[in-house]
């Protein structure tokens, strides 16, 4: 939503002029006559909305946050939503249906404040059909409960989307069923745990303080029984799964490192039961159920994932659910899905081509940000073919189906089977590393064993079996688990989201960058306007402003935007008339001016030449004044960064999916030696990073747009660049914001710091061990020891990562 | 399915807010009283108004009266909006107001009147108490209701700190009431002694955490965001402090009795969860405080959220002070001083009141849907108040670590450097100190009074508040797997009411085996049952309240052991039903004053009940002359040797009978020793079993020296 | 010390109770959203708010 109105703020120079800000979305005002009882307004969309919101009496939206609104689309076109008419399509969407009752889940990613809350929840003031809305804001969802005999999905779906909130509905998100949005069970585990331990702990204190000897036998025995209930489902609950994952690991000849604490449990609880019904004793359940506790307390931890962002869209995330075709003259809707190829469909203004399609009738202006990131809308003549993706900006075009959804130039991208496998799964090194300490621990035992045997035969069992209780690599795993945790965390903070813990791990490997030009290194949503041939007077400049702004091209929009008139002349517009994706002419006092692409242009100039890159031209009174050129515009401080990367040793390439007109400005920014490709394909990128990681680097991917999909997925890493957490990115290992990418160099330097982190706390934690061996090999361990040497190892590691990575986080400036 | 509307009822939050306000300055000018007692003993005016009688009304007024009033305000407007749903019955509410409000009616009259229990803050006796179990179940009944009937599918924190309130408060109440009643108004307890004591302090204790503090943090979680107008600082963090809090509180009980004849480990126990405590108590607080980050102007020109951050702060300087006062180190020198008494005002003033009084500053101009009257005086009040904390707060600190200090120093000569008398005297001016500080926050309770008159004069009380939501429907998203309490669980309210039940039924089944094994405290065999007259004489110790400012237990100290004798031992107590440890030292212990050094003649204690000052220059104690003209109750004898047996005390079989005949043969030897002081007074009277008690203190030890102790 | 089984008792059917009650909101969903209750709850009450007054009240608001 944001990135759509970035543009002024971008382009307002003029430090002399104050910017009113719109009461509506707090977005500056250019049109100071757009207003209602006195408040100022950027546009009709807001104005709109806002009357809506205040005859529904429900301009507290404006109280709890200040100028809350989004920009509104203003009017979209009337059957934009005609597909929610579909009944099949409807099916898709909800998650209840009866009589009188629909629900349906909305997901609005867009949805920021406590404002956006109050609105969404009373949708039924506005529209008394709905009889229910309820926002889960981590989610950015919006639960919606209608009665179908009032109102319907498109009506509902339409008040939405006018108020700002357009719900992103994708073809995925209804054919997959929805995930819970937390794990209950393991919330189940570590309250039981938890509540446990705690009981255990206090019941364990008379033992403790009374070093055993409490004056009351029979307290004595009934604490030890109680504790003895109380352990029991902390072992066969919530431990559960760590011997599950334990005997997953042997199952497969591997000894991961659930092993060696699944056995340390099973000895803990064994002897402790022993000791409490044979009556010598009050066993280690404290350390046993608290072990169990800080285990699950770091898994928790660890597996923290960021709900409102998903990591696994593919193509149909992007796809429209409905598309309108055309069977001999008559309109219908069917879902994308039974498009079938020589089908003749209609595309209406911002709406998206759903499958490669030659085109028919209208003249298409496609903008193709989706897939390439490129922000410039490509303009389409008859007979074209045109790739699904784009996105039509202007009039309504028909045009007939070459290739069904899936199979089209993009969508075929994820028939390749790296979309099947999965990667970076929790596999994290610390697996490896169990092996020999689980040796170690086995031989030290042994040892044990041996000694005892000769010496004192009775001492065998309480040694060994202590060795093994107190040399339970639980602190080991979890340095590694809040460690990652934590780097999650600060990640986080810089707007880097990753998947999993173990892309950190990943990371910490690359030696290979490869970017994608678009999106990554320049910025989607501004450009610069450079305006070529002779200086405009003031006149015409504001002539120029009046014209564009009538226009609802993007690049009309840029262009008004771009022009900064000292004085504002109110100009009357006598005519004005848009060509679909050529240009318009206008009339302004008894003035024709015509603006647009050169081959519009054209008739009648016959000097000017095609353009390489896109380009705006002005004829005023007949004249050809010059044209306006629209560049991308690259980042500040690329250069820099690249500088940084290289210097860390690192290989970078360039990839781009449009044509080289870029060329000598890449070469400055990246210097001498770094490939840069180019008119580079889906497939091909792919290719490239395979034939990179062939050569056996390890490469991270840096990209944005679909037509990076199979290059990010195909990388150890790929990043998805995305200008704001609302829009949709491509299957990937981590989401970037686009503010963030300059940062790359230091989450790569973090990443590999983290290792250091995991390795200096495991040594820490062996320390630990080894204090505890040395009292059980001496089979003289006490359960009060062993409850103090438990939290105190598992407290202070925990407390050394999380502080050391914040640390470390802070000196690397993130 | 369609939105409802439906009606908030103000009507009872009102009636609360008033009860609240009323109590609070009824309670509170009997706090400055009884404070201004201890600087003129002349203010002891007839025995209805005696210290150790008021100071019982005090504490139960203000917690009972003010703080309780003051959540059920807070919860019967908090609780509506947040279930989007009325109170589950208009008749329930009522039934809760006006029970509650009799029931403090019959505590401010019973309590003069010397029926109390004899247990600090559980002074009631057990008809209110029934009452009390009734009027607390009927408050349960409308609450649960209420949550069933509720439109909002999730519970806010806050709900969830009042249900923690009713439930544990009930369960507390239950087993700190265990007690066999002798006649229609008064009763022994069950347990005796240090299990008494015990059972006492995990009440005590947990009263504080339960009534003054959980309810009121849903008070906090509810109108602080309310009143700042922003969500709470974190959510997450609110339901971890909430869950965190639930699992500790219950277990601090214990650090009441440190250095006592409670055994060392449950002693450690209670330092143990009490020093863990101050994590969610911290978390609370702070959560708190950050909810009004960044909303810090507002503070400096919004009243209400000025008295809310004092509170707020309060609270966290009392949640870490406890935990520090519980450290036995600390305890050592804080405990029996007025130290604690600080302690607990920062606590009942800083965080109970102060948020109190911001609650009705936000609440009543809503419900009457006006304005407040005046901010000025709003202002005034709170500057009042803030000042009244510090001026009552700070003296009693100075003079509690002193008073501790002058208790604890010795001459080179390795005696004792003060008698208790001179440090009395040394705390007058302190005393005074704090009766002003409790006079400025009580002329602005009063101020607050006016305002919110002239308030609700100006408005007009909208009784039943139009509101409209959609019910709670299924969202018909199907579970995956069945579960243990999946029966139950559909409803909270069937799912509370079994848990309780299972709760007590369990109680039960631990009390059996209780009452059924001989407690195993171990027994000195010089150890007996009190003579009748003795135990005419303890009841009235009672119910003169003596424990209020005399300790019954000498900890093993060299300055208490020099002081007054031999430290306390478990078994001394175990036919004390209730134990009188106390908890405070205004004077001194009485453990072992009918022994050693400590034993006075019969005359010098007659003397010094009917005007202590006579016997002690400059005591403050409240003299009472009318024991001197009081007869004794012997009729109530036989029925209290009775209850003392079924409750275990080795009365042999019909003993009953000639009890009162002891009674009298005792008391006349008692009246024989006065004559030969000189001084002429009949057997029967009260005054006479006093001294007979008085001279027994302590007797039992010093009787068999070679009495086996435990550690 | 027979007074402490009854409290040990009675303590740990309480933090029991709630352990179960814990459970219970877990699975009934209470805390799958922890940050939008906080803010829901602030909202209440402008029922009985007219136009007239919130548009003034905006007034004041925009300066």
């Amino acid at each position: 939503m944001r990135r759509l109105f970035i543009f002024k703020n971008q382009f307002i120079k003029d430090p002399k002029s104050i910017p009113v800000s719109c009461f509506h979305c707090g977005d500056v005002c250019d049109d100071l006559t757009i207003s209602a009882e006195s408040k100022p307004f950027c546009c009709q969309g807001c104005k709109q909305v806002y009357l809506l919101l205040n005859e529904n009496n429900l301009c507290n939206y404006y109280d709890l946050d200040k100028t809350p609104g989004l920009k509104a689309k203003g009017k979209f076109l009337s059957d934009r939503f005609a597909y929610l008419d579909d009944a099949a399509t409807v099916q898709k969407l909800i998650s209840f249906q009866s009589e009188s009752q629909v629900n349906v889940h909305f997901s609005i990613p867009q949805m920021h404040c406590s404002s956006c809350i109050y609105l969404l929840e009373n949708l039924h003031r506005i529209e008394p059909g709905v009889k229910k809305s309820q926002v889960n804001f981590q989610l950015k969802e919006v639960f919606v409960m209608y009665n179908p005999q009032e109102t319907t999905l498109r009506k509902v779906v339409e008040l939405l989307a006018f108020t700002g909130y357009e719900p992103y509905i994708s073809l995925q998100d209804s054919t997959e069923k929805r995930v819970p949005a937390f794990n209950r069970t393991a919330v189940y585990r570590i309250g039981i745990a938890g509540f446990c331990f705690a009981n255990i702990m206090m019941l364990s204190f008379p033992e403790y303080f009374s070093s055993g000897n409490i004056d009351e036998r029979i307290l004595k025995t009934t604490f030890n029984w109680i504790n003895l209930a109380l352990s029991i489902p902390v072992l066969l609950f919530s431990a559960s799964g760590i011997f599950i994952s334990a005997w997953k690991g042997l199952r497969q000849k591997f000894l991961n490192i659930d092993a060696p604490i699944a056995l340390a449990i099973m000895v803990t609880f064994a002897r402790s039961y022993y000791e409490i019904i044979s009556g010598n004793g009050a066993g280690y359940l404290d350390s046993g159920t608290g072990i169990v506790f800080f285990m699950l307390i770091g898994r928790w931890f660890q597996n923290k994932t960021y709900d409102s962002f998903s990591f696994d869209r593919d193509y149909r995330a992007y796809f429209p659910l409905g598309v309108t075709v055309v069977d001999d003259g008559t309109e219908k809707n069917i879902p994308v899905t039974q498009l079938q190829k020589g089908n003749r469909i209609v595309v209406r203004n911002e709406e998206m081509i759903p499958a490669d399609a030659v085109l028919m009738k209208g003249t298409a202006n496609i903008d193709y940000s989706f897939v390439s990131g490129e922000n410039t809308a490509v303009e389409k003549r008859r007979g074209e073919l045109i790739y699904a993706g784009g996105k039509q900006m202007g009039s309504i075009i028909e045009m007939e189906v070459i290739k069904e959804p899936s199979q089209s130039y993009i969508t075929q991208l994820w028939n390749n089977d790296i979309f099947t496998h999965k990667k970076n799964q929790e596999q994290s090194f610390i697996h490896p590393w169990s092996r020999y300490f689980t040796g170690v621990l086995l031989s030290v035992a042994a040892g044990t064993f041996i000694f005892w045997s000769f010496t004192d035969a009775s001492r065998i069992l309480p040694a060994v079996t202590a060795v093994l209780i107190v040399a339970c690599p639980c602190s080991l795993l979890l340095s590694a688990t809040f460690t990652y945790g934590n780097m999650l965390r600060i990640f986080g903070r810089n707007k880097l989201y990753l998947k999993n813990a173990s892309v950190i791990e990943a990371m910490a490997k690359i030696n290979t960058l490869v970017f994608d030009k678009t999106g990554t290194l320049t910025q989607t949503n501004t450009a610069d306007v450079q305006y070529e041939g002779p200086p405009l007077s003031e006149k015409e400049r504001s002539i120029i402003k009046t014209v564009t702004r009538q226009s609802s091209h993007p690049l009309s929009k840029i262009i008004a935007a771009s022009i900064d008139t000292e004085t504002e002349i109110p100009l009357t517009v006598s005519s004005f008339q848009e060509y679909s994706g050529k240009g318009f002419d206008a009339v302004v006092q008894d003035i024709p001016v015509r603006m647009g692409s050169a081959g519009f242009i054209k008739a009648g100039n016959t000097f000017i030449t095609q353009d390489t890159g896109t380009a705006v031209h002005i004829v005023m009174d007949k004249v050809h004044l010059g044209k306006f050129s629209i560049k991308n515009q690259y980042r500040p401080g690329v250069a820099q960064m690249v500088h940084r990367l290289k210097k860390t040793g690192n290989q970078l390439f360039v990839l781009s999916g449009d044509n080289d007109s870029e060329q000598n400005k890449l070469n400055t920014l990246f210097g001498a030696g770094t490939p840069l490709r180019f008119n580079q394909s889906p497939q091909q990128k792919l290719d490239f990073i395979k034939g990179l990681q062939q050569e056996g680097k390890n490469v991270l991917m840096l990209g944005d747009g679909l037509n990076d999909a199979g290059a990010l997925m195909q990388s150890q890493v790929g990043i998805a660049v995305s200008e704001n957490s609302a829009q949709f990115s491509p299957a990937s290992d981590a989401i970037l914001d686009g503010s963030r990418v300059l940062l790359l160099d230091k989450f790569i330097s973090f990443a590999r710091a983290g290792k250091n982190i995991v390795l200096a706390s495991f040594i820490l934690s062996i320390l630990y061990n080894i204090v505890g061996l040395s009292f059980a090999v001496q089979g003289i361990l006490s359960p009060m020891i062993a409850a103090i040497l438990m939290p105190a190892s598992s407290i202070s590691i925990v407390l050394f990562v999380s502080v050391i990575s914040s640390f470390v986080a802070r000196k690397k400036g993130l | 399915m369609q939105v409802e509307k439906f009606y908030y009822d103000n009507r009872i939050v009102k009636n609360f807010a008033y009860a609240t306000i009323l109590w609070g300055a009824v309670g509170m000018l009997a706090g400055l009283w009884i404070a201004l007692q201890l600087v003129f003993p002349q203010m002891n005016i007839t025995q209805y108004g005696s210290f150790g009688r008021l100071r019982p009304l005090h504490t139960n007024a203000v917690i009972f009266a003010f703080v309780g009033n003051g959540i059920f305000m807070g919860v019967y407007y908090s609780l509506q909006r947040l279930c989007k749903a009325r109170m589950f019955s208009d008749k329930l509410s009522n039934i809760h107001f006006w029970g509650w409000q009799l029931i403090i009616v019959a505590a401010a009259i019973t309590l003069p009147l010397g029926l109390s229990q004899g247990t600090e803050y559980a002074e009631l006796i057990w008809p209110i108490d029934l009452a009390i179990t009734v009027i607390w179940v009927v408050f349960g009944w409308n609450m649960f209701g209420t949550i069933i009937k509720r439109r909002e599918k999730h519970l806010y924190v806050a709900i969830w700190f009042y249900i923690a309130t009713f439930v544990t408060v009930a369960v507390l109440h239950i087993i700190r009431s265990g007690q066999l009643p002798y006649s229609w108004l008064q009763s022994y307890s069950w347990y005796s002694g240090v299990q008494d004591a015990l059972v006492q302090w995990w009440y005590g204790h947990n009263a504080v955490a339960f009534f003054l503090t959980t309810p009121y943090l849903g008070l906090m979680y509810y109108f602080m965001p309310k009143a700042a107008n922003r969500p709470v600082y974190s959510y997450k963090l609110s339901i971890i402090h909430f869950w965190s809090l639930i699992f500790l509180y219950i277990w601090a009980g214990p650090h009441h009795l440190l250095y006592t004849a409670l055994p060392n480990w449950a002693q450690s126990l209670g330092v143990v969860f009490s020093v863990m405590l101050i994590f969610p108590s911290w978390g609370g607080m702070i959560n708190g405080l950050l909810t009004l980050r960044g909303a810090w102007d507002r503070v400096r020109d919004d009243v209400i959220l000025k008295f809310m951050v004092v509170a707020v702060t309060a609270y966290g300087m009392a949640t870490f002070e406890g935990p520090m006062l519980s450290l036995k180190s600390v305890n050592a020198v804080a405990h029996y001083t007025d130290w604690i008494v600080a302690h607990v005002h920062v606590g009942a003033l800083g965080w109970n009141g102060m948020l109190t009084f911001g609650v009705l500053y936000w609440l009543i101009p809503r419900i009457f849907k006006t304005n407040l009257y005046s901010k000025k005086l709003a202002a005034n009040h709170f500057w009042l108040a803030t000042l009244g904390i510090l001026f009552y707060a700070i003296p009693m600190y100075w003079a509690g670590i002193q008073q501790s200090l002058m208790w604890k120093q010795f001459t080179e000569a390795g005696q004792l450097k003060y008698t208790f008398l001179e440090t009395v005297t040394y705390m007058k001016p302190f005393y005074a100190m704090r009766s002003l500080g409790g006079t400025l926050y009580l002329i602005g309770v009063f101020i607050m009074f006016y305002n919110i008159y002239k308030t609700v004069k100006t408005g007009k009380l909208v009784a039943n508040e139009e509101a409209e939501a959609a019910p709670m429907v299924k969202e018909y998203v199907k579970h995956t797997g069945e579960h243990w309490h999946r029966v139950i669980e559909r409803k909270p309210i069937q799912f509370m009411i079994v848990s309780l039940v299972v709760i007590l039924v369990g109680g039960i089944i631990e009390l059996v085996p209780t009452f059924m094994i001989k407690s195993n405290v171990p027994t000195i065999s010089s150890v007996t049952p009190y003579t009748p007259l003795e135990l005419q004489g303890r009841d009235i110790y009672v119910r003169e309240g003596c424990y209020v400012c005399h300790s019954q237990m000498i900890r093993p100290f060299r300055s208490e052991t020099e002081r007054y004798g031999e430290y306390s031992k478990a078994g001394e107590f175990v036919y004390d039903k209730p134990f009188q440890w106390g908890s405070k030292r205004t004077g001194p212990d009485l453990a072992r004053e009918g022994t050693g050094n400590l034993k006075k003649s019969d005359g010098w204690h007659f003397r010094h009940f009917r005007e202590p000052s006579s016997m002690s220059e400059g005591s403050i104690m409240p003299a009472y002359p009318f024991m001197i003209d009081q007869a004794i109750d012997t009729a109530s004898t036989a029925s209290k040797i009775n209850a003392m047996r079924s409750l275990g005390v080795p009365y042999e079989k019909g003993y009953e009978q000639f009890a009162n005949q002891e009674l009298m043969t005792q008391a006349n030897a008692v009246r024989i020793n006065l004559k030969m002081e000189g001084i002429e007074v009949p057997a029967n009277r009260e005054v006479i079993a006093l001294i007979a008690y008085m001279q027994r203190l302590g007797k039992d030890i010093s009787n068999n020296k070679t009495a086996t102790f435990n550690k | 010390m027979s007074a402490l089984f009854v409290l040990i008792g009675i303590s740990i059917l309480v933090a029991g109770g709630f352990l179960a009650a814990f459970l219970w909101s877990a699975r009934k969903g209470q805390f799958d959203d922890d940050y939008t209750p906080s803010v829901r709850m602030l909202f209440d009450d402008e029922l009985n708010k007219v136009p007239a007054t919130s548009t003034s009240k905006k007034i004041t608001q925009t300066k």
